[in-house]
């Protein structure tokens, strides 16, 4: 008995537009409005909170130790994570600096140090 | 090879007495290969047909199997020997079929080197005959393949009739003469089975950007249609070094079709309107 | 390590089909992560890592079911338990 490849609900909803109070809600809206806000107006984040929040992130992944993330943790050497949970930590990152990182990129970050210099770099982090 | 012979002469005994003579010089030098091989005497006429399997379930490298069947057991077409293997032999053995007679375009493969429908193909009276998937398309299961690119292709060249201007009765259709209706022949007819387009080499080295035979058939079809107000954009959407002028004129695509279209003749008339427009 | 061109490809898929579910409900996603992870991990497992032709076939199938998740119509996606006959 094996499970087969995943069959997809294809199910036909009719077209509708979501309005409140005669304004378009519009799904972005809903995620700005409880993203957490960096405490400060320049473009890039402050590297030590980068740090602090890129951690946070590894260290509540379910496979993960969380005693033995440091900032220079390497994800498949050090944490003995595969490739495809490294692509599932880089997806939370996106999430958590409201990122979405290109699949060139996302493939050379394997570690934290990586990981935070990346996003301390990118103008859009958030 | 030379039971062979003997087999076939046999069988034709039953049905035509002109081939008596054939039968008898045979079986006078070949007494020999009759005692070794004692079922050229019954009333069967085998054929080997060499299939091509591969299944994503069981992971292994693709093979050509061999399944024997007796013609006089079997209806005329390669589709008919499909459908008893498949009935009687193998029941794993996957193709597509659907109407049997050349209207669908479903069981196009290639069969001893030639593409055509399965349905519209001879059993040829040799001894054993190959059959594969369409050339150069991916498998999905032994001679069925994957055809989202083809489609895809059909699809880019807005294959329905497109309008600047109301049809003159509101909510009418718009009439074509009888003249211009006949300039479609030749076209309409395509049934999309992608014999063509899978036997061009210009496709199989692009096939992604080349179009193919099929689709260009079919952009000219609408290039051609008198109710469509679109000839000038349709023409300037495919005019392009690799959507349209990567045919050749090689002409596989001509010999392939199996509906006797010219797919070829017709890019080579685009691309003369592409010079005049 | 560094990724052939193929593992690219892989964890590509992988990457989209988790865009695509962020793209559903919440309950939908987890649903979909579930069997997303679980049929991509299984693959991993059990194909021999040369068995390109495979690999390459599951590439096509998956980019093909990604694009039908992808449509905005497609709200889920299940799986059925299919027994496979010995041959």
């Amino acid at each position: 008995m094996a499970l087969r490849a995943a069959i997809l609900g294809h199910i036909r909803v009719p077209v509708q537009t979501l309005t409140q109070n005669g304004r378009i809600l519009q799904p972005w809206n809903l995620l700005n409005s409880n993203r957490s806000m960096s405490s400060h107006g320049d473009d890039h984040l402050d590297k030590e909170e980068v740090i602090e929040r890129v951690l946070s992130v590894v260290k509540s992944f379910p496979k993960v130790d969380p005693s033995k993330v440091t900032p220079d943790v390497h994800f498949q050497n050090d944490l003995g994570l595969d490739s495809l949970d490294t692509v599932e930590i880089v997806m939370a990152l996106e999430e958590e600096f409201k990122l979405e990182i290109p699949d060139k990129e996302a493939d050379k970050i394997n570690s934290c140090k990586l990981a935070v210099e990346y996003i301390a770099n990118h103008p859009m982090a958030g | 090879m030379s039971t062979g012979l003997v087999r076939r002469a046999i069988s034709r005994v039953s049905s035509n007495p002109a081939s008596k003579l054939l039968f008898a010089r045979a079986h006078a030098s070949e007494v020999q290969a009759q005692q070794v091989e004692p079922k050229a005497q019954d009333n069967s006429k085998l054929k080997t047909f060499s299939i091509y399997r591969w299944n994503p379930d069981n992971p292994s490298k693709p093979e050509l199997k061999d399944y024997q069947i007796d013609l006089k057991d079997c209806g005329p077409m390669v589709l008919d020997a499909l459908i008893k293997i498949k009935n009687e032999i193998d029941p794993t053995l996957t193709f597509r079929r659907s109407c049997r007679e050349g209207i669908c375009g479903s069981c196009a493969m290639n069969i001893d080197g030639c593409n055509g429908l399965a349905c519209l193909t001879k059993i040829e009276s040799g001894e054993a005959s190959t059959v594969t998937p369409l050339p150069h398309m991916f498998v999905i299961k032994d001679l069925v393949v994957d055809m989202t690119n083809f489609y895809n292709q059909y699809k880019s060249i807005e294959p329905w009739l497109k309008r600047k201007t109301p049809p003159p009765v509101p909510g009418k259709e718009v009439p074509q003469s009888k003249k211009d209706r006949a300039k479609l022949d030749g076209m309409y007819e395509c049934i999309l089975c992608a014999c063509c387009s899978t036997s061009c080499p210009s496709y199989w080295w692009n096939p992604e950007s080349y179009l193919g035979p099929a689709a260009l058939l079919h952009a000219h079809r609408w290039i051609s249609d008198s109710r469509d107000e679109y000839t000038k954009e349709r023409l300037d959407a495919i005019n392009d070094e690799f959507k349209l002028y990567r045919c050749h004129t090689i002409l596989n695509c001509a010999r392939a079709c199996p509906k006797g279209l010219n797919p070829g003749k017709q890019i080579t008339t685009i691309k003369q309107l592409q010079l005049s427009s | 390590m560094k990724l052939t061109g193929l593992q690219k490809q892989v964890l590509g898929l992988y990457r989209g089909f988790l865009r695509a579910a962020r793209t559903k409900g919440s309950e939908e996603r987890k649903k979909i992560e579930s069997i997303v992870s679980s049929e991509f991990r299984r693959h991993a497992k059990s194909i021999e890592r040369k068995n390109f032709i495979y690999i390459e076939y599951l590439l096509r199938r998956g980019t093909k079911q990604l694009e039908q998740l992808k449509n905005p119509d497609t709200l889920s996606l299940s799986t059925v338990p299919v027994r496979h006959h010995p041959s």
